[in-house]
This record gives C-alpha cells, structure tokens and sequence, in this order.
C-alpha cells in the first residue's frame, strides 16, 4: 500500500549553509517505511525511501555521476533494514563504506530479533548504530538527529576544506614558501636567509599571504590551516 | 592279601574325579602329577611285593608242614619200633627166667631149649652157664648154622661175663652190649646177650644165657604200612650201624632214633624214611598254592587295568561335567527346570543374576513355599488347577502370579501354548529381588529323562530388560526428533506470524508516536495529519486482524476433517503407543469401557472430533500419567486407566487416571500456562495444547484427584453423535 507522499511543513535546516537534512530509508516494507516517513515528518524531518537497496544505489549513482557536485550537500543519514530481498542491508553498507561514504552518511541498521550479532558486527565496522525491531518509534529518531549532526559535521569539514584548497591555490610558489616557514614560527630574518631572498621581500610576500588567506595573524593562519585538515 | 585291594581300589576311585576337577578347574602347582604319580606307583609296588612275600611265605610254609608230616611220621615209626623191639626183648627175658626156674619137671632143659629155638626164631643160642660162667650145656637155632663156627665162643665172652656178672650182683636178668659175631663168607651178625641167673633153693646155682641176633628182631617189627618206607637199624653211639632191616633204604631225610632200655644195656634204634626231601614242582599242595597264586596275579593285574580305564574315564567324565559347568556357569542365558508340578528343580548362575535371587531361595528345599498365593482371582485360577501345587516363584511379580499360574496349569495339562510355540519363544514379565519388573523372553522345552518320560520343563531365560532400554533410548530420540522438527515448524510459524504482525503493529506504534508528537507540537496542518495517522492506524489495525483470521481459518480447516468414530477405537488407537510408553516403566494400561460397550448389542458411544488431534491429547495424558507414576509409586501399583463414559445427555467424558502423588498446588496454578513445564525435557506445550484442542472440539478439559483419592484424573468431554447420524441417511438427528 502505497499512499501519496504526505507533505510536511520542513525542518529549518540544522545549518544554514548545508542545507535541508534528509533522512534515506530503505526498507522492503511499504508499510513500515511510509510509517516511518510519516513519524520523521512529525518530528520535521524531511525523508526519502526506498523499496530496495538497488533502488537506493541507483539513485545515488545518479547524484554523484561526473559532472556533478559532490554528494551530499545536505546532513544525511540512512535507515537501512537488514534483512531485504535482493541485495541486504548488509551488502550496501559493505558498498557504501567501499566509497567512503560512511562519515557523510551514518547508517542505523533496523534488525529483526535473530540478527542483533551482524549489527554488532556492523557496528564494528563502521556503522553509526542499530535499533532493534519492534523499536521505540522515538527513541529511533532520537538517533536520526544524532546521526545527522554527525554528519553536518563531517559535512561542514569537507566544506571547510574545499574552500582552504581554493584559497591555497591562489597563492604564488614563492607565497606558498613562505607561508610553510611562517607556520613553522620562522622570524622572516631566518626566512630570507632560507630562501635566499632579502627580509624585506619576506615581508611583503607575507602580508599577501595573510591578505590572500584572509587571516591577521600566523596564529590565525596556522589554526585555519589545522582546521582545513592541513596543518 | 584281598584285603588290601579295596582301598587301592577307593584311593584311585576318589582321587580320580578330584584329579579331573583339578585339571580343568585352578591351575594346578607344578609337581603335582608327578607326585601323585609315585605315590600310586608305590602303592600298587606295595601291593605286588606284599602279594609275593605272602606267596613265598605260603609256599614255605606248605613246604614245610610237608617236612613235619613226614619228620612226624619218622617218629611215630620210630616210637612204634622201639616199643615192638623193648616188648620183643622183655618178652624174651620172661621166656629165658621161665626156662630158668622151672627145671623140676622138665625132663630135658635141653629139649625146653630147642623148643623154645625154634618157637622163636630170634633166638639164637641158649647156654647153661655155672657159677664160674663156664659154659656147661648149649642149645642153637635149628634156623642157621652154629653161631659160634667162625670164632670160638670163647673169645667173644667177654660182653657175656659182664653181663652175667652184673646179673649176679642185681641178682636180675641183665642184657648184655651188643657184639659182632663173624660168620661164614665174611658176614658177621651183630647179637646181644641175655643173662639170666638161676637160683636154685635160694642159692646161686649157674647162668642162662641166651643169645639173641640184633637183624632178626628188626625184621620181625611189625610190617605196618608206614613201616615198610622205612629202613630199621640199630646204632651205635657214634653212629655205627649194628644191624639193618627194611625193605627200602633210607633217603638219610627223616631220620628218628629212638633208645631202648633194656637192663643192663641200651639199644638205640634208628628209623629212616625212604621218602626224600620234599621237592617243589611235583608237589601238588605247592602247585596247587603256585597256581592260585598266579591267578591272583592275574586277577590284580586284571584289576589294576580294570581301576586305571576306570580312573580315565572318570577323569573324563569329571572333565566333561567341568566343561559343562563352566559352560553353564558363562551363559548369560538364564536356565530354569521345572518338574511336571512348576516346582523349580535346577537354576544356573545366569538366572540366579538375573532375578536376583540366591538359588537356595528359588530351590523348593529351602524356598517352599514360596510366596504364598493372595491375590485376588485367585481362586478362579486355583479353581481351574485344583491338583496344582500352590507354589508361586518368588520372581513373579504378585499382580501377574494368577495369570501365569493359569498359563502354568495350562502348560502341565497340555493345553496352552504348542511345544513348537514354546521353542519359539513367548515374552513375560518377571521380577527382580528389588521389586523391579523386567521383561524376559522364555524358551521352553519339554525336559524328558532317560525312560523317554517328560519329568519337566527346561526353560532358557533371556532378560530384555537391555534391549528394550536401548529400544526405550531409540524411541525417546525418535520423539525427541520429532519434537524438534515440531518445534522448528512451530518456530517458523511462530516466527512468520510474529513478521506478519510485526508490520502493522510496528507501523501502528509509528503513526501513533507520531501523531502524539504533533499534538505535543502543534502546527497549521496537525488536524489533517492526525486524521491521516488514524486512518492509517486503523488500516494496519485491520490487516494484523486479518492475520489473525487467516489463523482461525487454518484451524477451520482441520474441522473440515472430523469424523464420526467409536470412542473405544479413539482409545485402541492409542493404545499400542502408551503401552510402548508403558513398558520402560513397568505400568500397567487398563480399559474401563461403558457396561455393555463392548457387546455387539449396544454400539460404543459415537463422537465427532478430528481423530488425530484427539487421539494427541490421549497420548499426551497418558504419557503425562505414566510420568508421574515413575517415581513415587510402587511398580505394583503402576496402572493407568483409561476410561470412558457416557456423561451428561450428548457427551462423553474420557479420563486418564493414574495412581501418582497428584498435582501440587503451585504446579496447579500454572498447568495450562504454555511453555511451563515441571519436566528438563518437556517443551511445556502438551496441556496448554491439549486445552486449545479439546476446546476447539467443543469440550472442556479438567482435573482432579483420582476416584480412589489416589493420583490424578484428566478428564475432558466430546459431543456424542447418535447413531442415526453416523449411519447412511445422513439426517442431522439432535444429540441425545
């Protein structure tokens, strides 16, 4: 039974620059699915299922085909059943952590009673948590917020990072000189001495460092640098 | 001498069987044999010496009482003779005193003395001698020539003049010694004189003297039959003989010599038999004494022979007699003999183990008489078998000793089971010392002695008591098997109907957590999507009723196949698997049909059930009753009943009854509970099951203590069909 998808006055966004959070469900069950979509709605989750893992994994190669942004741009996370016709719960989260897509987007296995020791296993390996069927409707989506913040974290890390790639590419190769031996907390006497430049070169390259990366200070610079994963 | 056979004969008897038992019982020490072989050696070396010292003595002995006889019969001869000879010479001293004193009228003393001569032919010569013994007149045998031819009388005086001189002094008739008197043709003859004096008018007057020759008066002794084997002589001191009579001569053997006084001198006489030295072989007593004597010999070798075949036989006989012990002794085949009245004659070790009875228990000597017999129905069995011995084998299991009792009798009388059924063998029931039932298979035989006349029966005792654990183990594996894949159909029903209602219950709890977050959190839309969570709510609501129905419907569809059946067949139908129950722990099944039930008359009360889920309940009964008897109660008292009656109008109860120590209260309370179970292996579904199918059938299933107050009933009831409706016409008839 399939019912026509129930519109909801959404969520506002966790993040007002990742975008709306969505909640992926794959369950063979109709039933449960438009339940649970139903039930995420009401507490202004938005959420998009799907009858199989294959439907799922089509998608998603259709979202990160070439060309396109990078997938996700919003927090996600994936309720995934364990047990399904056709490719199981368990061989798309192999897949999924295959891409490392796992930290963008945490997966909460369903189990039935009988399969609580794969979703440890699971766990083990990667997975975010599981919840056992029949399970506390709200105590799952409890961990539906959780996991979401999880992922705009990683989310915002990945941003973070991208746009520290683009403002290093900016940089001439004399600048990207400097700015290494500026983060190593060289005086620019001892820098100019390194590259064998005069102090007050150093000098000027220095502030179209600071100026480029839009910082102050090397502190500043060296903790944006950590941040973005680089230093 | 036969004496001594017998206890050689009992020695070799009664160590013979022991030898036997010893070579074939405990090894026996080393040196034995050897031993006991010379010690029979020396025995019989014993024996045979003893026999030829006692023959040797008695054939010396024969020897020598010959030597006695004849010593004997020398001197009775001899004794004899000289008796003759003294009489012959007294006699002649009165013939010479009767010539001497009696001149008177004699007209011629000559002519007296020539008479005389010739009366008595041993008389030689009679002279007159005077005073100075000078020879005055003679007289001489008118039988030979003159004694005095050869040598003058004269010189051969000289023993007369003694003699006459010793006459003269004693003044008696006196003999003179004997002396050689030569003779014509070199002989001589050896004569004695006899000198008698003559008194005239009391004076001295002269000398008669008269000659007598010693050969003449040997053989004038009287010829007796001993005497002629007998050579007579006279001899002298140093053995000179004088003179010699007898028709044969002496062998020099047996030799007597005997002295004859006569006054004035002595004679010796000899006697010397003719017969020789006894000799061995001719002689009969000795041959006859030899001859027995071999014959002993041969009757003792004989004998030895005779005791040794003996000795070896009964060795071998004791061999085989150990052998068939040892054999009987290693059966693990109980055996049991019976004489023509049951009475036990004969148990082997086996069946002593087996029942654990010690065989001086089972044996009438010490056992009689047994248990005495006091079950009730007794006195039908007895009734039919009044001649029978009222004996019951302790092994018999009281409740059964009726009924083979009966069988017992019908076996004596040749009724009953066949010989070749026998042989084939028939299960029974017997019972231990401790009370514990087992079965046994029996194999009989009729026991026939050695006139052909049956004394009996021989029967080999096999216990099954092993068999049928390992049957029990098998079975309960089976059940075991069977309960498992039960429970994994189970299983998966449960697992598919639990999935089946997970899904809309699941969902439900979802639109309904849902919905309590939206009122917790109004917004615009909240009435239109609670509207929606509800009808949701209610859709899943009614697909999980719909599971649930389909349930019902698979139950609905069993009742599609109840049949119309007599409540005896429900309880035959069972019947075989309670009594495999039964058997482990010796209880015993009793049906208690409706008075009537069983007669062709009055059909058993009819019900309609699903046959096979009822006749599950019984089996679950009974087996939960045959359960709850294996501990507390005595084998004796074992028994479950089934039973059935018709109860209110239109039903029929079915009750299981058992005899154990009943229900306790807090199992009572629980009793229906699925999954609860007062036993390790029990999946706790049989009586909560058992309800639901009894009730599916329209019946109730209860309990209560049993009739007698004892144990536990189960009862549950079943609508009775009538049995118009059973029949063909079909008719719907109301129950009655």
């Amino acid at each position: 039974m399939v019912h026509a998808p129930v519109s909801f006055t959404l969520h506002p966004p966790l993040d007002a620059g990742l975008g709306i959070p969505v909640v992926y469900l794959v369950d063979d069950e109709d039933v449960v699915r438009d339940a649970l979509a139903w039930l995420l709605r009401s507490r202004r989750l938005l959420s998009q299922g799907y009858a199989s893992a294959e439907a799922f994994e089509t998608w998603l190669a259709e979202q990160r085909a070439p060309g396109r942004s990078a997938w996700p741009q919003a927090p996600s996370c994936l309720v995934l059943d364990v047990r399904m016709p056709g490719t199981s719960g368990l061989l798309l989260f192999e897949r999924l952590a295959e891409r490392g897509l796992l930290p963008l987007l945490p997966v909460i296995f369903l189990t039935g009673h009988g399969d609580v020791p794969t979703a440890v296993a699971a766990v083990k390996r990667g997975a975010f948590d599981f919840v056992e069927k029949p399970f506390s409707n709200n105590a799952l989506v409890d961990r539906v917020e959780v996991a979401l913040q999880a992922s705009a974290q990683a989310l915002r890390g990945r941003k973070m990072q991208g746009a520290l790639a683009r403002l290093l590419a900016e940089l001439t190769e004399r600048e990207h000189d400097v700015l290494r031996l500026v983060i190593e907390g060289r005086p620019n006497k001892l820098i100019a001495d390194e590259l064998g430049i005069s102090v007050r070169t150093v000098e000027v390259h220095r502030a179209r460092v600071f100026e480029k990366m839009n910082v102050k200070s090397a502190v500043e610079l060296a903790n944006l640098l950590r941040d973005g994963g680089l230093g | 001498m036969s004496a001594l056979t017998p206890p050689a004969l009992l020695t070799a008897a009664e160590l013979g069987p022991r030898e036997g038992a010893i070579a074939t019982g405990s090894p026996r020490p080393a040196g034995m044999k050897p031993l006991w072989r010379w010690r029979r050696a020396a025995l019989w070396g014993a024996l045979l010496a003893l026999l030829g010292v006692a023959q040797t003595l008695l054939v010396a002995l024969t020897v020598g009482y010959e030597s006695v006889r004849a010593q004997e019969e020398v001197d009775a001869v001899a004794t004899e003779a000289a008796a003759d000879v003294r009489h012959e010479l007294l006699g002649a001293i009165q013939t010479l005193q009767a010539l001497a004193w009696n001149p008177g009228p004699q007209p011629d003393p000559l002519q007296a003395a020539a008479a005389l001569l010739k009366a008595r032919p041993t008389f030689k010569r009679v002279e007159w001698r005077d005073q100075n013994l000078r020879v005055t007149q003679a007289v001489d045998t008118p039988f030979r020539p003159q004694l005095f031819s050869q040598m003058p009388r004269a010189d051969l005086g000289v023993e007369v003049e003694l003699a006459c001189n010793a006459a003269r002094r004693a003044a008696a008739p006196m003999y003179s010694r004997s002396y050689f008197v030569p003779q014509a043709g070199a002989l001589g003859l050896e004569v004695i004189d006899l000198c008698v004096p003559e008194q005239r008018a009391g004076r001295e007057a002269g000398f008669l003297v008269g000659t007598f020759a010693l050969a003449p008066l040997l053989e004038a002794l009287s010829p007796s039959r001993q005497a002629r084997r007998h050579e007579f002589s006279f001899v002298e001191g140093d053995g000179t003989r004088l003179a010699r009579a007898g028709v044969r001569r002496g062998a020099g053997v047996y030799v007597a010599e005997r002295v004859v006084d006569l006054p004035g001198a002595t004679l010796q006489l000899r006697a010397d038999s003719a017969a020789g030295r006894p000799s061995l072989i001719p002689n009969l007593a000795t041959a006859l004494v030899l001859g027995l004597s071999i014959a002993l010999f041969g009757v003792v070798l004989l004998l030895a022979r005779d005791v040794r075949r003996r000795a070896q036989v009964e060795r071998a006989l004791a061999e085989a007699l150990a052998f068939r012990k040892a054999m009987e002794d290693s059966l693990s085949t109980g055996l049991r003999a019976r004489d023509m009245q049951g009475v036990i004659s004969y148990v082997n070790p086996a069946f002593c183990a087996m029942v654990g009875f010690a065989a001086d228990e089972l044996l009438p000597a010490a056992g009689l008489p047994g248990r005495p017999m006091s079950t009730p129905g007794d006195a039908q069995a007895l009734a039919t078998s009044q001649q029978a011995s009222q004996y019951a084998p302790p092994y018999w299991p009281p409740e059964y000793a009726a009924l083979y009792q009966h069988r017992q009798q019908q076996r004596l009388e040749g009724s009953g089971r066949s010989p070749s059924e026998l042989r084939e063998g028939f299960e029974t029931v017997f019972m231990r010392k401790s009370g514990e039932r087992f079965p046994v298979m029996i194999y009989e035989a009729p026991l026939v002695d050695g006139q052909g006349l049956q004394t009996g029966w021989m029967s080999a005792v096999l216990d099954l008591s092993a068999q049928r654990r390992v049957e029990e183990i098998s079975r309960q594996q089976q059940e075991r098997l069977q309960a498992t894949a039960r429970l994994a159909t189970v299983g998966e029903m449960a697992s598919l109907l639990s999935h089946e209602l997970n899904q809309p219950l699941a969902a439900i709890a979802s639109y309904a957590s849902g919905s309590l977050n939206l009122i917790n959190d109004p917004a615009a839309d909240t009435p239109g999507l609670l509207k929606q969570a509800l009808e949701r709510i209610a859709e899943q609501a009614e697909r999980a009723g719909r599971v649930i129905k389909s349930v019902h419907d698979f139950v609905r569809r069993r009742e599609q196949l109840h049949e119309t059946l007599g409540a005896d067949a429900l309880l035959e139908a069972v019947l075989p698997l309670a009594r495999l129950h039964a058997r482990k722990s010796g209880t015993r099944i009793e049906l208690d049909l409706p008075p009537g039930a069983a007669g062709a008359a009055s059909r058993p009360q009819r019900v309609r059930c699903d046959r096979t889920m009822v006749e599950q309940v019984l089996l679950n009964l009974a087996r939960n009753g045959i359960q709850a008897m294996e501990v507390a109660t005595q084998p004796a008292d074992r028994v479950l009943t089934l039973r059935v009656r018709a109860a209110q109008p239109g039903r029929t109860t079915f009750s299981v009854i058992d005899r154990g120590p009943g229900i306790a209260d807090e199992v009572a309370a629980r009793l229906f509970t699925p999954f609860f179970t007062t036993r390790a292996e029990g999946m706790g579904l049989g009586l909560s099951l058992c309800r639901t199918v009894i009730e599916q059938h329209g019946g109730t299933l209860d309990y209560g203590p049993g009739p007698d107050g004892v144990g536990t009933e189960f009862r549950f009831t079943l609508a009775t069909t009538s049995v118009a409706e059973s029949s063909e016409t079909g008719r719907p008839v109301s129950a009655r």
